[in-house]
């Protein structure tokens, strides 16, 4: 047995997202959908907002918005926006979303979505309300929406199947990487669209690409007699080199990826030297955060802290193994967080995307940790571009002059003018 | 309940942050779940802010509901020990309140030395700027106190604030205004002010207010409580920056006259003195207005949306000064709409006005009269993209594009300079335009991609974004939105139909036609017709594309040959 990883569990007075901020990849992954959030104004400044979608011109996604006389009604109606939405739209499947305000008002949403439903256009609900999801979980809930979808694979079609979405340069280069290794593949959940669901059973493996899929794959091995495979997830040449030759491992392949795995770093060594010694601490929020972890200290760095909105003890269970002596912190105080940055000095703090300008702006190296999820850092060809996304503020910073660090260039920017005290020496 | 795309106000609980944020020393707390902090990042993001945002999320989790835990009042000390406010306000969110938690008892076990307000925004009943003006109003009923009048003429500024359309640069402009005049400014609010601050508001002798929709009901107040002299106009453009002087110095010389020992009377100096170097015009506008290369733009028609103020400023602006005709304005502050309404007597219609809060009524409404120039909000850069038209943005909500880092005030005399510079550089070209016309591209033809009609959305970043055949036509004919997806033509229900005389040059004829349904009809280019139409210029191409496919449509052409596009070109006369 490996040691077992200490963390702590702070009173989360963080900053995040909620989950519906997955819809923001997931409306775009799963071609033919649409997400209809059931929610107030709130979410729908929200979620123009926070992704960035503005700049969208034709978004499939919308939110069936409760205004005040739907607070009274026992069940809202949303037929005609479905039927709005499948004239418009034409989608092969509507996930409805639930949202703080009807979670409150105890709308019964299993219900609402069958009513709406049709053989057609499936409407599934998916729970992802600030009250309980944060930021990428929500993904978790619309792969358990689509399991029913996912066809019955027979015992013996012994395949992998992919978790979580990934975009196409991905998905080619993992389907390719198991050919050479000899690992057949039914497919990936979720796929482009939603008729081409992977089949699945009990031969099934169930290899997670994302951290943040744990109650899916329980549920794959509970209704589906699926194997899911524990090993670290594919990130970095420590990751994908234990991912390959775990999954081979259960096609009863004996591969050894050691050779591979050393080219790999050979390739970024000129990275791995800036971080070598590097003090980084992790505060973000997208539930990445373990490997994250775990690949930049095996590329040589000194990791601070490590902050995560939830672990979960089995799930992340290799991770949490390479991650023992590591500071776990689970809902991270915010406040205490910076005083540990002040006291710590870290070179560089990965943080949520609200927390980064000001991070900066108090002298510290900051770098977005939701850049991460939309980027593509998975497998040997992710390998490059995750580790720039750590070094690239690093490199960025030491070539900028030293000015902008005087409070005289940020005078004026903040009405307010709070006094900015550096958390950063010298 | 209605299907909604985007939003034009953000939430309450957004407004109470814009306030908070702006001055100096107080706080917002959200009592929410997680995700309703999401707010901080629209400051941290678009005002690039180098401090943390004076909000916190006090998280409210489905456990906590469970358990009946409340975490209010440990915030609320862990804001008070590590930001130092002198003032913290609480607001509730969209599904706590309905909870009906008594937050006033939860504030006060606090234990807090620093004031505690729990402010009632019932975010069902108000949004961004109801809250934003209804609590900067409370907070100078609470703090103003009565006072001697400075001795010298001052003014207060009410209304800039964080993430307000291009405030600090209004306000830079406004105080070199002042400066120039002799007038000192008392307090601003709630820019950088503080509850202090709020306190002296009534030693000033004039309160200026230029926006709408924050400061306005608070120098009313001041007014009436005070006597302190209010302006709530927004000098936008030169013409109204002049009588806003006038106003400004006959209102301060009635303050003066009526003291003790009255100072000598301000007096307007020369123009000149109001320029940036102090020699030349305060604005180029009367004269740019008047140039020959200006001849070009006397016929183009612009259509504008946004805020009260900024609908109406800009409006009178383009009309008054830059003789441009307006196709139809309209507000998405649906409670000012009277006000815009009869501020805009004489520049539109009552059939050219609309009031909505809703994307897809403005973003057909545009569709319908292709104007030359769109001066909207974010939202309507996106319906400027799918018709190929020319967006300005004029007004919040605001993409970080809109955030620039040079000197843009709209107010003022500079202010008049950068919104007319923004409509040149945004409109076509004067005399280059002509010759494009004439000649075809100017070696600037650009490959247009096939046409294709496509679910996925447009990025920002493509410039030249083509619209479909198939999906402006239904864009145009679906009454509902614009949102046109997959190729199937959307047959079978009934239009909201086009202006009877086909043209998108008639400002009332949007509104008049759309009384009149028109059978559908999704016409098809032909391969000739395709050919023709890209001898039109390619940045007018997609408004004639629209064109002629109305022209089709009410004509009950299926097909667009060339000689359709002859005759539709003939009969619109382009």
């Amino acid at each position: 047995m490996p040691p077992k990883a200490q963390f702590t569990r702070e009173d989360g007075i963080y900053h995040s997202f909620c989950g519906l901020v997955s819809v923001g990849w997931l409306y775009q992954k799963i071609k033919d959908s649409f997400f209809l959030i059931l929610g107030t104004h709130t979410c729908a400044h929200l979620l123009q907002n926070t992704m960035g979608v503005m700049i969208f011109a034709r978004p499939r996604f919308a939110i069936s918005l409760l205004e005040e006389a739907d607070l009274s009604s026992a069940q809202p109606a949303i037929a005609d926006q479905i039927a709005e939405i499948t004239r418009e739209h034409h989608p092969s499947v509507i996930f409805l979303l639930s949202s703080c305000t009807p979670e409150v008002m105890k709308v019964e949403f299993e219900g609402l979505a069958q009513s709406v439903s049709t053989p057609e256009v499936p409407v599934l609900f998916v729970p992802a309300s600030g009250l309980d999801f944060t930021f990428s979980q929500s993904e978790d809930s619309v792969l358990q929406a689509l399991i029913p979808f996912c066809p019955e694979a027979p015992p013996d079609d012994k395949r992998v199947v992919f978790l979580g979405s990934v975009n196409d340069a991905i998905a080619d280069d993992f389907l390719f990487e198991a050919s050479r290794l000899g690992i057949p593949v039914a497919g990936f959940l979720p796929a482009n669209h939603f008729h081409e669901l992977p089949p699945i059973g009990p031969g099934t493996i169930i290899a997670p690409l994302q951290p943040f899929l744990a109650k899916v794959a329980n549920q794959l091995t509970n209704e589906r007699g699926a194997t899911v495979m524990s090993s670290l997830f594919p990130f970095g040449p420590d990751g994908c080199r234990a991912f390959w030759e775990d999954l081979a491992a259960h096609f009863d392949l004996k591969v050894d990826l050691s050779e591979r795995e050393a080219a790999s770093w050979a390739r970024i060594k000129a990275h791995t030297d800036l971080l070598k010694g590097k003090k980084v601490f992790l505060s973000a929020d997208t539930l990445l955060e373990l490997p994250l972890a775990r690949f930049i200290r095996a590329a040589g760095a000194e990791v601070l802290e490590c902050s995560t909105p939830y672990i979960n003890r089995r799930f992340h269970a290799r991770e949490l193994a390479l991650l023992d002596g590591v500071r776990l912190v689970e809902q991270a105080n915010f406040e205490r967080q910076l005083r540990s940055i002040a006291e710590e000095q870290p070179d560089l703090v990965i943080s949520n995307i609200i927390t980064a300008n000001p991070l900066i702006g108090h002298g510290v190296v900051a770098k977005w940790g939701t850049e991460f999820i939309f980027s593509p850092i998975h497998g040997w060809a992710g390998v490059s571009t995750l580790v720039s996304l750590f070094t690239r503020a690093l490199r960025r910073h030491a070539r900028l002059d030293p000015l902008g660090s005087d409070p005289v260039w940020m005078a004026g920017v903040m009405p307010g003018a709070p006094e900015i005290i550096p958390l950063t020496r010298g | 309940m209605r299907l909604a795309y985007w939003m034009y106000e953000g939430t309450a609980h957004h407004g109470v942050a814009r306030v908070m944020n702006s001055m100096r020393k107080t706080h917002a707390v959200f009592h929410a779940p997680q995700g309703d902090g999401y707010v901080n990042t629209i400051f941290t993001m678009l005002e690039r802010t180098p401090g943390f945002p004076a909000m916190t999320t006090s998280v409210v989790s489905g456990t906590d509901l469970a358990r009946g835990t409340l975490r209010l009042p440990e915030t609320l000390r862990q804001v008070e020990a590590t930001r130092h406010p002198e003032l913290i306000v609480v607001v509730a969110s969209c599904s706590t309140i309905l909870l009906q938690e008594n937050l006033e008892i939860a504030a006060h076990q606090s234990g807090l030395s620093c004031e505690v307000m729990v402010y009632d925004a019932n975010p069902y009943r108000m949004q961004e700027t109801a809250a934003a003006e209804g609590l900067l109003t409370e907070l100078v009923k609470k703090y103003a106190t009565p006072q001697p009048l400075t001795p010298m003429p001052s003014v207060n500024i009410l209304g800039p604030s964080s993430l307000g359309f291009h405030a600090r640069h209004d306000l830079i402009s406004l105080r070199r205004i002042l400066k120039t005049l002799g007038v000192a400014v008392n307090v601003v609010a709630p820019w950088g002010a503080s509850v202090d601050d709020l306190r002296r508001l009534p030693a000033a002798w004039l309160t200026i207010a230029p926006y709408r929709e924050l400061g306005r009901l608070a120098a009313e107040y001041l007014e009436a409580q005070f006597g302190t002299a209010a302006l709530c106009e927004a000098p936008i453009g030169v013409q109204p920056t002049l009588r806003w002087l006038d106003a400004v110095i006959e209102q301060l010389n009635a303050v003066g006259a009526r003291l003790a020992a009255p100072p000598s009377p301000l007096k307007l100096p020369p123009l000149t003195e109001f320029s940036l170097d102090g020699m030349s015009a305060p604005s180029n506008v009367p004269w740019f207005a008047r140039t020959a290369d200006m001849e070009s733009f006397s016929g183009k028609k612009a259509f504008v949306f946004g805020d009260a103020t900024h609908t109406v400023g800009i409006t009178k602006f383009l009309a008054d000064e830059l003789a441009m005709p307006i196709a139809g304005a309209g507000t998405y502050l649906v409670k000012e709409a009277a006000w815009v309404r009869s501020q805009l007597q004489g520049y539109v219609s009552d059939a050219d006005f609309l009031a909505t809060d809703e994307f897809q009524q403005v973003a057909d409404r545009i569709g319908q009269l292709r104007p030359e120039l769109v001066c909207g909000t974010q939202m309507e850069r996106h319906t400027g993209r799918r018709y190929d038209l020319n967006v300005m943005v004029i007004s919040s909500p605001t993409h970080i594009e809109n955030h620039l880092l040079a000197y843009r005030p709209f107010l003022g005399f500079d202010g008049a300079d950068v919104i007319a510079d923004e409509v040149a550089t945004t409109c076509t070209l004067g005399m280059e335009k002509h010759l494009i016309d004439m000649f075809g591209d100017a070696g600037l033809e650009l490959v247009e991609s096939p046409v294709a009609p496509s679910v996925e959305p447009v990025l920002a970043s493509n410039g030249n974004a083509v619209v479909s055949p198939v999906a402006a036509v239904a864009d145009v004919v679906k009454p509902t939105n614009g949102h046109a997806s997959e190729a199937q033509p959307s047959n079978g229900h009934a239009p909201e139909a086009q202006p009877s005389n086909g043209v998108a040059s008639s400002a009332g004829a949007a509104a008049s036609g759309q009384a009149t349904p028109m059978p559908v009809v999704n016409p098809v280019w032909t391969a000739d017709g395709e050919a023709m139409l890209k001898k039109i210029p390619f940045f007018v191409r997609g408004r004639a594309r629209g064109n002629i496919e109305k022209y089709a449509r009410e004509h009950g052409i299926a097909k667009i040959t060339a000689e359709v596009l002859l005759a539709a070109k003939e009969h619109l006369g382009a």
